[in-house]
């Protein structure tokens, strides 16, 4: 299944703004984040504060809804989705 | 005490007389300074029944004990008054170096009252404080009349925050603007100092400020500066100004696009923050003793500016229909020149589009018409045209062609960058805001969107009254220390106390600072029922609470009111209809 990654901010800085990638059934957010660090260095280091734990205020969206409200990085990917991944930012 | 200035300056624009009073100890234990002052010497000054643009309207000018003491991102001062747009006691918070200025002058507060016979500006200086002509400026915009009095006064150590000819043509959205860019925004005070013949203020002085106890402050300050450094959120403000908020809001889904019809910008990587680092953005700027700088300093095409921020970068952006960049930092300028609020203007503009496109009023603005865009900020702040009309606001103009539903307002001020359909307890922090349509009297989308002190699901009502009513209180406690808002993304109320207690040598813990915050809530709630607001202005406009989102995850939604409001006004000691009952103003010291 295809599933589009979009990245924003700092994420910018270690991998590409926008880009598409293949898994297989049955894979989740960690699937997809483990590929992330495998492909480009320095994701793992901004995204998690430890091993399967995310840094402070890092936000994943899926299709527009947080992951955090869904299965955490559990949340299974599906044909077509669109994966949004956010640094700590705001404003006002 | 400490941390004060020690003097408050009243000039009677009337009689043209200046007088210098000391600060009330009780004023400083009671509201501790900033919005505080403002509220409480407002209130107690002028009479409920007045016209907000009548001489009998007052401005306060008050920074905070925290303000210029050193103490990370001290820096604000807030400017309050009765809102010509809203009709409530408001206020509005500006950085930049103002505030300190004027604390380094000797005055903590400033109060404005009459109205002058001719243009006249308030000098500050060491101690003094004296009214001067101004009717050379007159006409001229906020850069040329800081330029103007830094001339005359021949000191650039001088600091001017002032009106431009949107407040003195009394555009009910008009600003005041400190050092050419920080705007005190909202309400349309600048409206209310044109309105007094009042064209600036100007502060020069280098009075010591003091802290009470200078080691602790230092230990505070250093656990503060060190939290705010760590802290992922501040850096990305730093990195990417506040405009990096368009691509999160939008991915989310509530991204108000094109007056709030849907809630999705397709364009939006556009005028992101992003966008802005990688083109117009010159370097990053901060106000006084600020680490973060999430100011941006621009440069395009010949022209340098300030911003946008993230409310201008949305408002003359996506809910214009506009990606385009240039246009949008451009209108943004404007509005810096002129002095308008760079939030209703645009929002007002949106109005105006909408409408025109739907055939309710006859006029060729279309959304995406930036150019178009641009004429319409300029003939607002001229009061020329149809821009007279949209001058009075959105609610007014839409009101007058008989379709108030497109004002896109709460207490007739225009509503900020979020759509409340998809973010449910920040909708009800802005219904319930005492000063209208806002998003800085407590801002939701902390928790709601960007996870922070912790991750609330932005779809569900259970358990957002008690957090609204905790935010509403501590912003408006952090509002009256004349510390930046921006602060709260990394300390706790803790801090603050400590900050405030070190500081001025009042003894203040978490849970008294709160209280202060909601003193200050229940004194602007209690006054604006007095100016006839009730049960039936907290809410938001029609569109947000019976017309669902149209896409992405939200899909469906509507803002459910009636799930908060009852406990939200039960948790703060409020009757069914909004007013606080006699049992909480005791509580508060407000029988």
């Amino acid at each position: 299944m295809k599933v589009q990654v979009k990245a924003f901010a700092t994420f910018r800085e270690v991998m590409d703004s926008q880009f598409d990638l293949d898994f297989l059934q049955g894979a989740t957010i960690r699937t997809l984040l483990e590929d992330l660090i495998e492909r480009y260095d320095g994701v793992g280091e901004l995204m998690f504060a430890s091993p399967g734990t995310l840094r402070d205020f890092v936000n994943i969206l899926k299709n527009g809804r947080n992951i955090h409200f869904l299965g955490g990085l559990d949340t299974p990917l599906d044909d077509g989705d669109v994966i949004a991944l956010f640094p700590p930012v705001a404003g006002g | 005490m400490d941390g004060y200035a020690g003097n408050i300056v009243y000039a009677d624009l009337s009689l043209g007389k200046v007088t210098i009073k000391p600060t009330p100890p009780d004023l400083k234990k009671q509201f501790i300074g900033g919005r505080g002052f403002g509220i409480r010497l407002l209130t107690d000054m002028v009479d409920p029944k007045i016209d907000p643009m009548s001489e009998k309207n007052v401005l306060v000018y008050a920074s905070g004990p925290l303000t210029g003491t050193g103490i990370p991102l001290g820096s604000r001062y807030e400017v309050s008054t009765i809102s010509p747009l809203t009709g409530a006691a408001m206020s509005a918070n500006s950085g930049g170096v103002f505030g300190w200025k004027m604390k380094k002058a000797g005055f903590d507060a400033v109060v404005l009252s009459g109205k002058a016979k001719k243009p006249v500006y308030l000098f500050l200086d060491n101690g003094k404080a004296e009214l001067r002509n101004a009717a050379h400026l007159w006409g001229k915009t906020t850069g040329q009349t800081t330029d103007a009095i830094m001339e005359e006064l021949n000191d650039k150590s001088v600091r001017v925050s002032c009106i431009g000819p949107a407040g003195e043509k009394l555009v009910l959205f008009a600003c005041i603007i400190n050092e050419k860019t920080r705007a005190a925004g909202r309400g349309g005070v600048g409206a209310v100092m044109g309105s007094k013949n009042l064209k600036a203020i100007a502060a020069r002085g280098d009075l010591p400020i003091k802290a009470a106890d200078e080691a602790q402050l230092d230990l505070v300050k250093e656990r503060v500066r060190k939290k705010i450094e760590d802290n992922g959120i501040e850096k990305a403000l730093h990195n990417y100004g506040t405009a990096v908020l368009i691509n999160i809001i939008n991915e989310n889904y509530v991204l108000p696009t094109r007056n709030f019809q849907t809630a999705h910008f397709a364009n939006a990587e556009n005028v992101s923050g992003e966008t802005i680092a990688k083109t117009i953005l010159k370097k990053p700027k901060g106000c006084y003793a600020c680490i973060v700088q999430c100011g941006r300093v621009h440069e395009f095409d010949g022209e340098t500016g300030e911003g946008p921020e993230y409310e201008p970068d949305w408002a003359f952006g996506p809910d214009c229909g506009i990606d385009d960049l240039k246009a949008v930092a451009r209108a943004n300028n404007i509005c810096n020149e002129y002095g308008l609020d760079a939030i209703s203007a645009p929002a007002t503009i949106a109005c105006l589009m909408e409408m025109a496109e739907k055939g309710y009023v006859k006029h060729p603005i279309r959304f995406g018409d930036a150019k178009g865009m641009l004429k319409l900020v300029e003939q607002i702040a001229k009061r020329e045209d149809i821009g007279n009309e949209l001058a009075e606001g959105s609610f007014r103009f839409a009101t007058k062609y008989g379709h108030p539903e497109f004002s896109m307002s709460s207490k007739k001020q225009e509503l900020p960058a979020y759509d409340p359909r998809g973010i449910q307890g920040y909708g009800l922090a802005t219904a319930t805001s005492v000063r209208g349509g806002d998003h800085v009297y407590g801002y939701m989308i902390s928790p709601e969107v960007l996870g922070a002190p912790e991750k609330l699901d932005p779809y569900v009502t259970k358990g957002k009254p008690q957090w609204v009513k905790t935010f509403q209180d501590l912003t408006a406690a952090i509002d009256a220390s004349g510390m930046c808002l921006f602060t709260s993304f990394a300390l706790g109320a803790e801090d603050y106390a400590d900050l405030l207690t070190a500081t001025t040598g009042m003894k203040i813990d978490t849970a008294g600072l709160l209280k202060i915050g909601e003193r200050i809530w229940n004194l602007q709630k209690l006054y604006n029922i007095k100016r006839g607001f009730g049960r039936k202005d907290d809410t938001l406009p029609a569109r947000l609470l019976n017309e669902p989102l149209k896409e992405g995850a939200p899909k469906g939604q509507v803002w459910r009111r009636d799930e908060m409001l009852d406990e939200y006004y039960t948790l703060r000691g409020w009757d069914r209809e909004g007013t606080p009952t006699q049992e909480k103003r005791k509580d508060l010291g407000l029988a």
